[in-house]
């Protein structure tokens, strides 16, 4: 009696389970069918509040454009776009998880801090889901922190360096650093440390300022006693506006230049024309001459949507997100490993030579652009000069991203 | 060595009376209400967007009006949120407080957008102070006075005039003023208002300093919470001299270990908390034994 009852337990918890995995057979299977036939998913994580809220803002207009100039869809099935905040490392960390588990989607663009990106990126190697960094310059990115799953756009810091260098020597040989205390802010001194006696510069000061500082006040008066010939800073976003508004109040503009690499539109456009000075490293600037035709039509496109022209940001996420886009249609699938081999292979050839992401530690390789704020600046957004790019040939553009083995990459297979 | 030392003690104290601004409204606030307003930094914040907008529209003397544009809506908010948290939990009011601020700081970025507006001193304030090391920007002075002169007032207001005793008296005894036939709630939604006026005074004047960002409530919220703690919950006195403090010690480990500035102040008041619990000059609150 007793076996029976628990031969007929054991049937009907059998028949239940059986039950529970017919259901969940049929979700996954439901689930297949609307990854096969319903919209396509793509993630974005961009930061919405804190000082790279404008980055943010930026980015997500740039990719959303891609997005739109592309019909809005890819393989012919319509794409959703899902944005979530980039808000710091973990709470990146935590939304990249969060698309991939909850939105279901098929790969990201994201990931403006170089801190946020290593964080996100553990997360795509291993869920394994392409995932393109339109920001994020620390080497190990793509160095020794790289992974098969992870791509970026951004110059990395030893080249945006390496460009800025012969203008910092043309400056004076006295140089001062201030930098943010995380990865990127630890990536420059490294990288310029390296070469400071190659362009005969020594160092006379560093300061490693934390995140969100909102007055740089006491810092300026260090570098003022420190007496260098040019400072070089590291700064990001708001930070960089806080600075150089009060680089200006404390009448420093015109005693010490200034120069930095990695820097944005809205860094300037959030201090006005009256405090902004120096000579940059950029990734892309909207009023370049050298601009390509698509370049062109994105400008167009983004000023007619926006009501402003685009920063480098939403260059960064335009160029990211049309990668994306041409890929998935290159593989002509929405499988991951078909995406990441077609994105290894992408090419994008309106330039003079062709930017592509490189195969063995998906860097974009394409030179970022040194520009100067202009003397008198007369028109709203355009506080710009170019001066030149970092590399001006394809083959100085190669050797300019490093060799494989001063790269430190060691990938996996897909 | 010496010279430095005094050029960061001088600028920090500067940047103290900002901090002490900033504080003194987020003290006087829980003192009269028994609030701990966490959305202080959102009003610190619309202080300084309004004023960029009067600044905007009408040019520097209508920047004037957004302390009190700031204390009215302080004062609605008061009337349609506040009101509701007197008398309940302390930790109701911290999570409804906080919420209210990522309200007005999510507001501010539908208004004016998210990236920062471009404030800068007005041009009679342009220009440096120099002597010896020393070095002090004209504006930085003018802000030092106008927190001294708000400070002033603010003390004389709530020591010599019968409205500031009543505010101090509800404050201490709600029930015996109200017994007393004042009207305790109008007196209330007066004193967040005033506490609102008092941020936004601090980000009027820190606008042309910092970046007009809706992320700058939190770059103030922050400061004023470690001055208040350490100066003593509700003591104006305490937030003036904590204040200050504050600022020096940022100002020093600035020149010492740039990378702890941020840790800094939070390892004074971690110190001085050790030392004295209540505060420098916390005093025995009834209502919260």
């Amino acid at each position: 009696m007793n076996e029976s009852h628990t031969m007929s337990a054991c049937g009907s918890i059998g028949a239940r389970a059986g039950l529970v995995a017919l259901v969940f057979g049929l979700a996954a299977s439901f689930g297949a069918l609307a990854q096969t036939s319903g919209p396509i998913k793509i993630g974005m994580i961009y930061a919405k509040q804190g000082p790279s809220a404008s980055l943010g803002e930026f980015l997500a207009h740039g990719t959303e454009l891609a997005l739109g100039q592309a019909g809005n869809n890819v393989l012919g099935r319509p794409v959703e776009l899902t944005w979530l905040d980039e808000a710091d490392p973990q709470v990146a960390q935590q939304n990249m998880q969060k698309a991939i588990n909850e939105y279901k989607v098929i790969a990201v663009v994201g990931g403006n801090s170089s801190a946020s990106a290593l964080a996100m990126m553990s997360v795509a190697s291993r869920e394994k889901i392409p995932l393109i960094l339109p920001g994020a310059a620390a080497s190990e990115i793509t160095g020794k922190n790289c992974n098969r799953y992870t791509f970026r756009t951004q110059a990395t810091v030893p080249v945006q360096m390496r460009g800025l260098m012969p203008y910092v020597s043309q400056l004076g040989k006295k140089v001062y650093f201030i930098t943010p205390s995380y990865a990127f802010g630890q990536d420059i001194l490294r990288s310029s440390r390296a070469m400071l006696k190659e362009v005969g510069l020594t160092e006379v000061g560093t300061d490693e300022v934390p995140v969100n500082t909102a007055d740089y006040s006491s810092y300026i008066l260090k570098i003022r006693q420190a007496k260098p010939d040019v400072v070089v800073g590291g700064l990001v976003g708001l930070d960089l506006s806080n600075f150089l508004k009060q680089w200006n109040e404390l009448g420093m503009k015109d005693k010490i230049p200034f120069v930095e690499i990695a820097v944005s539109d809205t860094d300037f456009w959030n201090v006005g024309p009256v405090a902004s000075t120096g000579i940059y490293v950029k990734p892309w600037y909207y009023n370049n001459p050298d601009n390509t035709s698509s370049e062109k039509k994105f400008v167009a496109d983004f000023t007619n949507k926006y009501g402003r022209p685009p920063s480098d940001k939403a260059w960064s996420g335009w160029i990211a997100m049309r990668s994306l886009l041409e890929s998935i249609e290159q593989a002509n699938s929405t499988d991951s490993a078909a995406i990441i081999t077609a994105l290894e292979k992408w090419r994008y050839t309106e330039g003079k030579f062709p930017a592509f992401y490189r195969e063995w530690d998906h860097q974009l390789i394409k030179p970022a652009v040194i520009v100067q704020i202009k003397k008198d600046i007369t028109d709203k957004w355009d506080y710009f000069n170019v001066l030149k790019l970092t590399s001006d040939t394809e083959a100085e553009t190669a050797k300019s991203f490093g060799t494989r083995e001063e790269i430190g990459c060691k990938m996996g297979p897909i | 060595m010496l010279e430095s030392l005094l050029s960061q003690a001088v600028n920090g104290l500067v940047l103290g009376f900002i901090y002490v601004l900033i504080a003194v409204g987020l003290s006087i606030t829980f003192g009269l209400l028994g609030i701990i307003n966490f959305a202080h930094g959102a009003f610190f914040a619309l202080g300084a967007y309004v004023a960029y907008q009067l600044y905007q529209m009408f040019g520097w003397p209508a920047v004037v009006f957004a302390p009190i544009i700031v204390g009215v809506v302080g004062m609605v908010v008061e009337v349609v949120l506040i009101r509701r948290l007197y008398g309940k939990e302390p930790l109701i009011s911290l999570i409804v407080t906080f919420a209210l601020g990522l309200l007005i700081e999510a507001l501010i970025r539908v208004f004016w957008g998210s990236d920062g507006k471009p404030l800068s001193p007005p041009s009679a304030l342009t220009g440096v102070f120099e002597y010896g090391p020393l070095l002090i920007t004209n504006y930085r002075v003018a802000v030092l006075l106008a927190t001294a002169l708000t400070l002033a007032a603010l003390w004389a207001f709530l020591s010599y005039t019968p409205y500031g005793r009543i505010l101090r008296a509800g404050g201490r005894d709600p029930e015996m003023v109200d017994m007393l036939g004042i009207n305790l709630p109008r007196l209330l939604t007066a004193a967040f208002g005033l506490g609102c006026a008092i941020a936004a005074i601090a980000g009027v004047l820190a606008g042309p300093l910092w970046t007009v960002s809706p992320s700058m409530a939190t770059n103030a919220i922050m400061p004023a919470f470690v001055v208040v703690a350490i100066g003593g919950l509700g003591s104006f006195r305490g937030a003036v001299f904590a204040g200050l403090a504050v600022g020096v010690v940022i100002s020093l480990t600035i020149q010492f270990k740039p990378d702890a500035a941020a840790a800094s102040m939070y390892a004074f008041m971690f110190l001085m908390l050790l030392l004295r619990p209540r505060g420098l000059f916390g005093e025995r609150w009834e209502r919260f034994e």
